[in-house]
């Protein structure tokens, strides 16, 4: 008998405003999925594109990407530089085949755990709905099997 | 005189005159349609220059290779305008000093040559007002359409049957006058963030990850396109980007010589309605 489906997904945060939702979120309490792997960096604007491909290719069906709001970067500017990146690199995707639902982007401020809550539990049960990323993961499997490369 | 003969004999006066150390033109190829590079440092090599409908190359790719403008001299070289384009993306990206580079401008109009007037960066702004009012070629325009009608599924596996074929010779990468980085991304090892063996994965990865550093950069001459040896159609994403930048951000690349790079500028009211 398989295992039902659990949605992998890695949410990629800035320290300063999402990572502290998710702390804001675990301290009071809320209960979410517990689908997510948070990765935590400096800044929106650290978070190079490379960091969704990778995490696709080591096996996550959704990725969520999210900074501090418009206005309230730590670094006053990062999170606009990242907007822009995201507009080009998400229209990439599509064009690639890569779908959108995959690819979650969101503001979400120190002060909002209970939307950091929300966003994740909405985010696993869309997941959940669109089922594993096969088609990437099938890539991997080729190289893992095929002793030739 | 016919242009060719204009440009040779100007190429020549400056080279004796020392003027310039080097011109970058064309030569005749492998075979009858066929043009390759010709670079032409004394006056008695200018005679090898062809200028004909076949020049379609992007020379610019050989002005930021290999520090030949470190030394500050000045190096003249045949442009087209979509090649005058690069130059201004490769100018505004502080990798060329406008005034050590002599452009023999030349259009190709219906089969015949036809050149531009002026010689320095500076005399071509009238490019700009050409950017934004060309239209792509229906044909492109067309598969792209197809492609975007497609479910994502289908769109994944249509990808990823042309990424199939990709062999990872860098042949898009050294066609390409934007890919001057001293250290590709793809040869960096650590991390090694993309698969550089040339199975499928690998490929999708390094060309999504090409598209993307490219986007917003890309002047549309088709290097890439007509470099790849196994015809995965390049020219669809590269145009895919650059409408994405022109329609979220009104950017044409290379419109002019002093713009700021899309992705390393901002506004505040840039659109986010994808952001949750």
């Amino acid at each position: 008998m398989s295992e039902p489906f659990e949605p992998k997904i890695v949410a990629f945060v800035c320290t300063y405003c999402t990572y502290a939702g998710a702390d804001l979120a675990g301290t009071s309490r809320l209960k979410y999925a517990p689908n997510v792997r948070i990765v935590r960096l400096p800044c929106t604007g650290r978070i190079s594109p490379m960091f969704i491909l990778k995490a696709l290719q080591k096996g996550a069906d959704a990725v969520l990407v999210s900074g501090c709001h418009p206005g309230d970067c730590h670094f006053t500017a990062g999170n606009y530089h990242a907007r822009r990146r995201w507009t080009v690199f998400r229209a990439l995707l599509s064009f690639t085949g890569i779908p959108e639902e995959r690819i979650r982007f969101s503001w979400i401020s120190a002060a909002e755990g209970t939307k950091f809550a929300e966003l994740i539990n909405s985010i696993t049960e869309d997941t959940r709905k669109l089922g594993p990323f096969a088609q990437y993961q099938e890539l991997q499997k080729i190289i893992e099997t095929q002793s030739s490369y | 005189m016919g242009i060719q003969e204009q440009y040779r004999s100007e190429a020549a006066a400056m080279l004796s005159s020392g003027e310039v150390k080097l011109v970058i033109g064309f030569g005749a190829g492998s075979t009858a349609d066929r043009r390759r590079p010709v670079f032409a440092r004394t006056a008695e090599e200018t005679g090898k220059f062809v200028l004909d409908p076949a020049c379609i190359a992007n020379l610019t790719t050989y002005l930021v290779s290999g520090g030949l403008l470190s030394d500050g001299k000045k190096v003249a070289i045949f442009l087209k305008p979509d090649s005058i384009r690069s130059l201004n993306i490769l100018i505004s990206e502080s990798q060329i000093r406008p005034e050590q580079v002599v452009i023999f401008g030349y259009a190709i109009e219906n089969g015949e040559i036809m050149p531009l007037s002026g010689r320095s960066i500076s005399d071509f702004t009238e490019i700009g007002g050409r950017i934004r009012s060309a239209t792509p070629p229906p044909a492109v325009l067309q598969e792209a359409e197809q492609i975007e009608a497609m479910s994502p599924a289908e769109r994944f596996e249509f990808w990823k049957a042309q990424f199939s074929k990709c062999i990872k010779c860098y042949a898009c990468r050294q066609a390409c006058p934007m890919c001057y980085c001293k250290r590709c991304i793809v040869d960096v090892n650590q991390p090694q963030w993309i698969n550089t063996s040339s199975h499928t994965l690998g490929n999708f990865e390094w060309n999504i990850v090409r598209a993307f550093h490219l986007a917003g950069r890309c002047a549309a001459c088709g290097a890439c396109d007509r470099a790849c040896p196994v015809n995965i159609p390049l020219r669809l994403i590269n145009y895919r980007m650059g409408k994405e930048v022109k329609e979220a951000f009104n950017y044409y690349a290379g419109e002019c010589s002093d713009q700021q790079p899309v992705l390393a500028s901002f506004s505040q009211d840039d659109p986010e309605t994808f952001i949750l």
